[in-house]
């Protein structure tokens, strides 16, 4: 248990400074005056700029050893003192609050629809492996992973706001809004899980205990139930953590397609602007998240294995 | 009761030969189209004939052409070159070093291995694509931040999966037993290493093509990968978006493209074991 | 009742048809109260099979004919519905590798609880309080709330025989009770499974191990490929065994081998003094001398877990030991000290043919494959065995290619890792009187690891016991 908290902990360190060091370089390498920069991160672009960057390069000591400023800057990043955007001026934390519910609501809101369709998928075509459902389960799965999730939202948008007009193509606020996003990434998690959970219902099916619970007398909705639905649910759990990454990726790329107003949307633009302090808290704010759902995935694997809870 | 289950009963086929197959054979095509189709194509990807504009597919133009007037099947060719070349360029950069450094952790072990999973663990710290955009951010609608970006994302993967796959071969009695009998570590790996993670290789090459190719693309799309007017198969498909109650098709034969290439270097991976 | 006690279980010309032919033919047999019935047989000899059938858990694509008569009912004529209704209630299996058979996310007491639960439908508290009694009986109170990956071997056995007496079922089926069990364990299984007739179960058991079937009594039946070959009371089998193929197997148990003649030592060829192992801070072994020469085999016993193959490694300089020290006669090139491994296949490369193998090793150490020829007359292995690759090979053949393999070598000492752990006892006896031969032609010093103390007595020169520091 605790050694999984503090792998995580670590992992969080880890966004942070790799986060941090990349703006801290970014803010230097870009041309122009890095003072200048710093000072309207700090206190948003006004008319009085040029004062407050002479003041910025007093106050930071710009000319200071390279190393101490970034300390510096890792210890603003520690105390979550993330700066004003280049842009808007606004304080980036005030920013990040409006957009990390948003982001989180529509990687929930995924999560929560691929988990409805891929173990359904899978666990029909894992009671019978080779046949039919399986093998349509099989198509569907090929086919879905191999449209990347940009192509896939173009798809839906098209498909159910053009040709159909049933959905909003884009916009924040409502559910119809958030549930085309959502299915595009929902689709794309629930073709490898739809896999993943079909070869762990096989695989408990073929199990010696789960023959052995039948031997026993069970009957077959009790033999699922108390040993087939734990035993296949772990890897499937497990797997979780891996489809963290993609779910992250998604958010960022389909926040950007529809135009939805998240973090991931953020940073694009971010990026597209070289803002940098927002490049630095969205990233941040992404980096932290794929954190969470990796600890989530943690702390549901160790509730459903006990052979787990055995290294910790 | 296995005591007979060596016996082999009625199996299922399972039929990975036929899908291998299938994803070889239009990868050959892409292949062949996006080697020899900027050859034999005589229209200039770039080269706009307003007159033209969206020009319907079959006309003129044999798959139409876009706002610009630029032929659709020339930018078709070179987008599909272009997301070969940057696959198979990002697939080089990021084998070659992981599997050497794969190999070394292996053979090697102790500070050798411990610092190199460390590296590898501050890449996997963030998702992949969080790093290529922050490399991104230096210098947008570049080639170098990313490939770069994509290369050290990859790289960890074949790394991993050498270094494990490796690290197995090599605790077997049968090395031991190849070590006792006189055979050097040149022949243990020729022979006995190479044959077990060659084809894990292969299998994990396709796969980092894929993701290349979908990176790429993806990037484009949003509009911090290539910039137009490179005929870049994801900016194509966003530039024509625009347009698509009048060209429908025009739209979806970028996507459809990505896709088969996509789904080529996927079958080609790992067959139907999806 | 009747005088003449009737058969409770009745098998009458059973056979087993895969899609390519019977698989089993005609088999008959009978066991009733007291009189256990033991099938004995090397594994695809389709005793399993036979008890599939009269469990009711045949694959799908085999189909069963002739009669099972259980209590005047004719299961075979039975649905599959019919049939699984008899599972828990009148007839129980005790399953091979009962670790394996556990739901391993589940603890061991609910796993007994539920057939009470479930199959005789008490109310939860009660099912718990009957399955705390069961785990008492098998002296296994203390493991109610471990999880199967906590337990050992032995005691997922006993949770079994636990969960069989939940179910009160009248048949029993154990089915290879003692396979991955060393020998002391094998007895306890056995007596556990004596009481259980003794209390008036009929039990049916599957084993290859002709000491199970010696310790259980009642009646024994002999399977080869898918034939009874003989069928008897256990006193009479064993003694005076009719069939060949039924004295081969008795023959080739160690404790019937004739005992090997010590021979006279030479000079030792490698000496280990004062030699000491540690994991972590559990001391495997310390103070250990040991001498092997010249002709002689040296055996090291012990329990599993103790250190023997630790020994061995030591010997042969693969591991380095943490206090004493590794003598080797003068002048003897490290590729004359060899190994033979316990798991044949593991000891060959999986891709690469035997020739290929075989070829690349007269090439590296400048011999002629004439050698090669010679070597397999020697040890009667068939040239057309060359073109297979490792895994196509019986264990038996495997492993006398590896001795083919280190005596193209011409090794002074043999380190022989449990090398007939995994064989049949048929080809175990091969195996060994290959190696009996080859020592005493070659004057080869060996040094020999077994956990079957009666093969270590029969062939040893001397015999070393490690260690009772602890069991493991």
């Amino acid at each position: 248990m605790k050694k999984f908290f503090f792998a995580r902990l670590l992992q969080a360190a880890v966004v942070a400074i790799v986060v941090g060091a990349l703006c801290f370089v970014l803010m230097r390498v870009l041309p122009g005056d890095a003072a200048m920069r710093i000072a309207a991160g700090r206190y948003g672009p006004d008319a009085r700029i040029a004062e407050a960057a002479e003041k910025v390069r007093l106050e930071l000591g710009l000319d200071r050893p390279i190393a101490v400023q970034f300390i510096d800057w890792l210890g603003s990043l520690a105390r979550f003192d993330l700066g004003h955007s280049l842009v808007t001026g606004r304080a980036v934390a005030h920013e990040l609050q409006v957009q990390l519910g948003a982001s989180v609501w529509l990687a929930a809101a995924a999560l929560l629809l691929s988990l409805l369709i891929g173990p359904i998928v899978g666990l029909f075509g894992g009671l019978k492996p080779g046949g039919v459902a399986d093998r349509v389960g099989l198509m569907g799965a090929v086919t879905f992973r191999a449209i990347p999730p940009f192509v896939m939202g173009l798809i839906l948008m098209l498909v159910f706001s053009r040709q159909l007009g049933w959905l909003p193509p884009a916009g924040f606020g409502s559910p119809r809004e958030i549930l085309l996003p959502a299915l595009t990434l929902a689709l794309g998690l629930a073709a490898m899980s739809s896999r993943v959970t079909r070869n762990a219902v096989a695989a408990v099916a073929r199990a010696p205990y789960f023959a052995f619970a039948r031997y026993k007398g069970l009957s077959e909705p009790v033999v699922v139930r108390r040993h087939g639905l734990r035993n296949a649910a772990i890897p499937v759990v497990s797997y979780l953590g891996l489809q963290a990454i993609y779910l992250i990726e998604g958010v960022v790329v389909v926040e950007s397609l529809f135009a939805y107003p998240g973090i991931g949307h953020a940073l694009v633009h971010a990026i597209v602007e070289r803002d940098i302090p927002m490049v630095q808290g969205t990233a941040l704010m992404m980096g932290l998240m794929f954190v969470a759902i990796g600890a989530a995935v943690d702390l549901v694997t160790l509730w459903l294995d006990p052979r787990m809870r055995r290294t910790a | 009761m296995s005591t007979f289950d060596n016996i082999s009963f009625k199996r299922p086929k399972t039929g990975i030969g036929s899908a291998r197959l299938a994803g070889a054979g239009l990868l050959i095509l892409l292949g062949g189209f996006s080697i020899v189709g900027p050859v034999v194509i005589p229209s200039d990807p770039a080269a706009q004939d307003f007159g033209a504009s969206l020009a319907p597919i079959g006309g003129d133009y044999l798959l139409g052409a876009d706002h610009y007037g630029r032929s659709l099947v020339a930018r078709l060719a070179h987008g599909a070159r272009l997301s070969f070349a940057m696959a198979f360029l990002t697939m080089l950069a990021a084998a070659l070093p992981g599997v050497l450094l794969g190999l070394l952790a292996a053979w090697k072990g102790g500070w050798t291995e411990r610092l190199l999973e460390f590296v590898a663990t501050v890449v996997l710290a963030l998702p992949g694509l969080m790093l290529v955009l922050l490399l991104l951010a230096f210098a947008p609608g570049n080639y170098g931040p990313l490939f770069l970006g994509l290369a050290l994302t990859l790289w960890v993967e074949f790394y991993r999966v050498t270094k494990t796959t490796t690290r197995t071969v090599l605790a077997q009695p049968h090395i031991e037993a190849a070590r006792m009998l006189g055979f050097g570590s040149r022949y243990i790996f020729v022979h006995y290493v190479l044959p077990v993670i060659g084809p894990m290789i292969a299998t994990l090459s396709a796969f980092a093509m894929a993701t290349a190719i979908i990176a790429v693309s993806t990037l484009s799309a949003i509009s911090v990968g290539l910039q137009p007017p490179t005929p870049e198969l994801g900016s194509m498909i966003v530039e024509l978006l625009p347009y698509y109650a009048e060209a429908p098709m025009h739209v979806l034969l970028p996507a459809t493209l990505i896709f088969l290439l996509v789904l080529g270097l996927q079958l080609l991976a790992q067959g139907d074991r999806a | 009742m009747n005088i003449q006690v009737p058969s409770d279980v009745s098998v009458s010309g059973l056979s087993i048809h895969s899609a390519e032919g019977a698989i089993v033919s005609d088999v008959t047999l009978a066991l009733g109260r007291g009189q256990p019935l033991t099938l004995l047989g090397e594994s695809g000899s389709g005793k399993s099979l036979v008890a599939q059938a009269i469990m009711g858990n045949l694959p799908p694509e085999l189909r069963a004919t002739g009669r099972v008569l259980f209590k005047e009912a004719d299961l075979l004529k039975e649905t599959p519905g019919q049939r699984r209704r008899r599972w828990g209630r009148s007839i129980s299996l005790l399953p091979q590798e009962p670790w394996l058979a556990l739901d391993p996310t589940m603890r061991v007491a609910p796993q007994v609880a539920e057939v009470h639960r479930y199959v005789k439908g008490r109310a939860a508290a009660e099912s718990a309080m009957a399955a705390k009694k069961n785990l008492s009986e098998v002296a296994l109170s203390t493991a109610e709330g471990l999880y199967p990956f906590q337990i050992s071997g032995g005691m997922g056995q006993r949770a079994a025989i636990a969960m069989a007496h939940a179910t009160d079922a009248e048949l029993l089926i154990a089915d290879e009770p003692t396979k991955g069990l060393d020998a002391a364990l094998r007895d306890s299984v056995t007596a556990r499974l004596r009481q259980e007739v003794e209390r008036g179960r009929l039990l049916l058991t599957i084993t290859h191990d002709v000491a199970v079937a010696r310790a259980l009594g009642g009646t024994i039946g002999v399977m080869r490929d898918g034939r009874l070959v003989e069928y008897g009371p256990s006193e009479r089998l064993l003694t005076a065994p009719e069939h060949p193929y039924t004295k081969t197997l008795l023959a080739a148990e160690p404790s019937q081998w004739e005992r090997h003649p010590g021979m006279t030592s030479d000079k030792p060829v490698v000496a280990g003094c004062g030699l000491e192992k540690r994991y972590g801070d559990k001391v495997l072994f310390s103070g250990l001398d040991i001498t092997v020469a010249a002709g002689e085999i040296v055996s090291i016993a012990g329990a599993s877990g103790c250190g023997k193959t630790t020994v061995g490694n030591i010997l042969l300089g693969l591991t380095n030991p943490d206090a004493g020290s590794v003598e080797r006669k003068a002048g003897l090139s490290s590729s004359r000290f060899q190994k033979l491994y316990q798991d044949p296949p593991a000891a060959f490369a999986p891709s690469q043919t035997i020739r290929r193998g075989l070829r690349d090793l007269t090439r590296l150490h400048g011999k002629e494959w004439t050698d090669v020829e010679r070597l397999l007359d020697r040890l009667r292995l068939p040239g057309a065995l060359l073109d297979r690759l490792p895994g196509q090979i019986s264990g038996g053949e495997l492993q006398r290619f590896a001795l083919l393999r280190a005596l193209l070598l011409d090794p002074a000492f043999l380190f022989a890792d449990e090398m007939t752990s995994r064989l049949d006892p048929v080809s175990q006896k091969e195996v060994i009187t290959f190696l009996l031969e080859i020592v005493s032609e070659r004057r080869v010093a060996v040094l020999m690891v077994t956990h079957d103390r009666d093969l270590a007595d029969r062939v040893s020169t001397r015999v070393v016991e490690l260690g009772h520091a602890f069991t493991c």
